[in-house]
């Protein structure tokens, strides 16, 4: 039972793992995030490396419709803008995979900057609908560029690490877990700084927020190209991860299926984004796995499969009717039912 | 003390008691095939948009099986079919890839898209013991050299467009054609190269519409079509929409031109939605539709299998299975082991193959393709799609 966390000076009060048990829990999951590709197989590995993706992606989309207030339609447009500058660097200028996924994001920032201009103007549905347009910019960007692959997209080398090609599952999660950990890490530090306590600020009260001396011009695009920033690393991994991009790997629908995450997450949350990321990314496949074992076969399938999609569907409705706050507000609950256990709560 | 209990067993029964039953049955592989069966592995698109031809292709591959395992198998090797539904989608397609070659030990394979197929195609090459075959017919895939271990249920797109153009031009030479198509990598695939074939037909593209995909207002495009009065249009990158309302209105409008459509239109459902408009309507289609009455013995075991009309899609899943597992046959035949080598040259070896008549000709595979195909048209009085051409093979 933990009673309360004594907090002795400034720097254990800004702590990010504010007591031994959190550091205890944090030190356990980085063992085992070390330890699973060791024990997954091939299967299990891809959906741990598409959930780490979704995962960094939803939690660009956090910082701008969770924390800053801002929604946003157009996070698969700045992952595609991440995805084609990776095969864009490999096919003309090489270079170290790293740098080719720093690019990416800067480019997707600099999109996602100018997507977020109207956001001055704008806002809630207004700014979705705006957003939205960034998806058919980008996608007649990617169609019609000299240097994109025109309709047919472009295949994208695996990543190169000392002559090594991350061209497994196993592979590649050596690159794109860590590198999700580290922008997960980062934006949960983000909001113990002045720009995210800006950006809350603005989520809350826009106009307070610029009473309080905070200039919504600068925070408001901070908050666009820091999101935009997190898609195009996402959309670079994806592309490392994929090896083919093309126009239509980043549809509107992509978009709505991150929003839908960081909402059934839980907004505003930096678990939020990850819990919703792995529930809309896993839930299917748990059902596909559901749907398997039920003694059903041939022409039975067919009819049994579209049940999946209506369960999920149901499943998000659910959450939403019955726990608006998210699965982050889930875990809460589970938190303090063993805080205070084995008393009752 | 009963409070703790209480407190426990709730949270037990309310969190971790379904969530292990969950997990455990989450890991639990699902049910594996034999050592030395033959396994058919499926990323079918059951769900979705493209659930209208993946319940076909899942029904065509799945009866194949049954058939020839009730035959004895391939050379008294089970065939076991593993599919998986991806709602057609590339990352659940690769998901399904992955979960179906982690639990079983995969031979051939069948893939729901283009998108798949390219993502998926670097792991092919690099496991080297799968044949993977699909439901796309795109012109970038038949290619041997860029695509070792796939090939195509018959002609790619720009094929279906060569033969659609070899049978105008020997119906009406010189004449003018329009080539109206989806702002797709679906639409756009076979408009280039096809736009070189006419000419080299002595064929006039008299106009290149591109639309949006599934658009409905094409009132706009339908004037351009008028301006350039085509003898023929040729819609692709289509199932359906808007292809009626160009037909509608261009007859509307006195426009005399013929129209024809590529593979995914021909379904007889698909066409006889188009109402009193579909008659006449002409397409390419590589495989008899059910009810062909010309000799077919394979058409009848399917027809005696399925009193019930059966799709253009499901035809082309059972043609996939049939190719894929002869291709197997002849591997296993030459005494080499199953890799995706040897199964493709094996594949390739296909020259004059008797289909059973679900091709009305033998077959040969070129290049990663099957080059043939006919022209049939809808005849809506009898609510049926009857031939109006021979089979038409191309070099």
């Amino acid at each position: 039972m933990r009673i309360a966390t004594a907090k002795e000076s400034y720097l254990q009060d800004e702590a990010l793992f504010d007591s031994r048990t959190q550091r205890v829990w944090a030190a356990l999951l980085g063992l085992a995030l070390i330890a699973y590709p060791f024990m997954a197989n091939d299967y299990w590995l891809y959906l741990a490396c598409l959930v780490a993706i979704n995962v960094a992606s939803a939690t660009g989309l956090n910082i701008l419709t969770g924390y800053t207030g801002l929604v946003s339609l157009g996070q698969a447009a700045f992952m595609g803008l991440g995805a084609y500058t990776v095969a864009v660097m490999e096919h003309h200028v090489g270079g170290f995979f790293l740098l080719n996924l720093l690019a990416a994001g800067v480019v997707a920032m600099a999109g996602g900057i100018v997507v977020g201009i109207p956001s001055l103007r704008v806002k809630g549905l207004y700014l979705a609908i705006v957003t939205i347009a960034a998806s058919f910019l980008a996608h007649f960007l990617f169609v019609n560029s000299g240097f994109t692959g025109g309709t047919g997209g472009m295949t994208v080398p695996p990543a190169q690490v000392a002559g090594v090609a991350l061209d497994t599952s196993f592979r590649i999660y050596w690159l794109i877990v860590p590198v999700t950990v580290l922008m997960v890490l980062g934006a949960a530090n983000l909001f113990r700084t002045r720009i995210g306590r800006a950006f809350i600020a603005i989520r809350d009260r826009d106009i307070s927020a610029e009473v309080l001396g905070i200039p919504l011009l600068r925070y408001k695009l901070l908050s666009f190209g820091l999101s935009s920033f997190y898609a195009g690393v996402a959309g670079g991994l994806w592309a490392y991860f994929f090896r083919v991009v093309t126009p239509e790997s980043f549809p509107l629908i992509m978009s709505i299926f991150f929003l839908a995450a960081i909402i059934v997450g839980g907004m505003g949350t930096i678990l939020g984004g990850i819990l919703g990321a792995i529930f809309m990314t896993m839930v299917p496949e748990v059902l596909r796995i559901l749907v398997g074992l039920l003694p059903v076969s041939g022409d039975t399938l067919q009819f049994v499969s579209p049940v999946r999609t209506i369960v999920f569907g149901l499943l998000i409705v659910g959450f939403l009717i019955f726990e608006p706050h998210g699965l982050a507000e889930v875990w809460r609950r589970i938190r303090r039912f063993f805080h205070l256990w084995p008393f009752r709560n | 003390m009963s409070h703790r209990y209480t407190g426990l067993s709730r949270f037990m029964r309310r969190v971790v008691a379904p969530l292990g039953v969950s997990l455990g049955m989450a890991l639990t592989p699902a049910a594996q095939a034999q050592g030395d069966d033959i396994v058919i592995g499926g990323s079918i698109p059951m769900s979705g948009v493209f659930a209208f031809a993946g319940v076909g292709i899942h029904a065509g591959i799945g009866d194949y099986v049954k058939m020839l395992n009730e035959q004895g198998g391939i050379n008294g090797r089970k065939v076991v079919y593993v599919p998986e539904d991806t709602g057609y989608k590339v990352d659940v397609s690769v998901a399904a890839f992955k979960k179906i070659t982690s639990q079983n030990k995969v031979n051939l394979y069948y893939g729901d898209s283009t998108g798949f197929s390219k993502t998926i195609n670097p792991e092919l090459d690099r496991k080297g013991d799968i044949l993977m075959t699909g439901a796309s017919f795109a012109t970038e895939i038949n290619d041997p050299d860029k695509f070792p271990a796939q090939f195509l249920v018959g002609p790619d797109y720009t094929e279906m467009f060569g033969i659609l153009l070899k049978y105008i031009a020997q119906e009406t030479p010189g004449a003018t054609v329009a080539f109206v198509y989806s702002d797709t990598e679906f639409g756009r695939d076979p408009i280039e190269s096809s736009r070189k074939r006419a000419e080299e037909l002595g064929l006039k593209v008299g106009a290149e519409i591109m639309t949006p995909p599934g658009s409905v207002d094409v009132s706009t495009e339908v004037l351009k079509l008028r301006r350039a009065r085509p003898d023929y249009t040729i819609f692709h990158g289509y199932v359906l929409a808007p292809i009626p309302e160009f037909v509608a209105q261009g007859r509307q409008m006195g426009l005399k031109s013929r129209y024809m459509g590529t593979f995914w239109t021909m379904d007889n459902s698909t066409v006889m939605q188009m109402g009193e408009n579909a008659d006449g309507f002409m397409g390419v289609m590589p495989f008899r539709y059910y009810y062909d009455e010309e000799k077919a013995p394979m058409l009848e075991k399917i027809r005696a299998m399925r009193p019930e009309y059966q799709s253009t899609a499901y035809m082309q899943g059972f043609m996939a299975a049939m190719l894929m597992t002869e291709a197997v046959k002849r591997t296993l035949d030459e005494g080499k082991e199953l890799t995706s080598k040897n199964m493709k040259a094996a594949l390739q070896s296909i020259r004059d193959f008797d289909t059973g008549g679900i091709i009305g000709v033998p077959i040969s595979v070129k290049g990663n393709s099957v080059p043939v195909g006919r022209i049939y048209r809808a005849d809506y009085a009898s609510k049926k799609m009857v031939p109006a051409s021979d089979w038409i093979i191309l070099d």
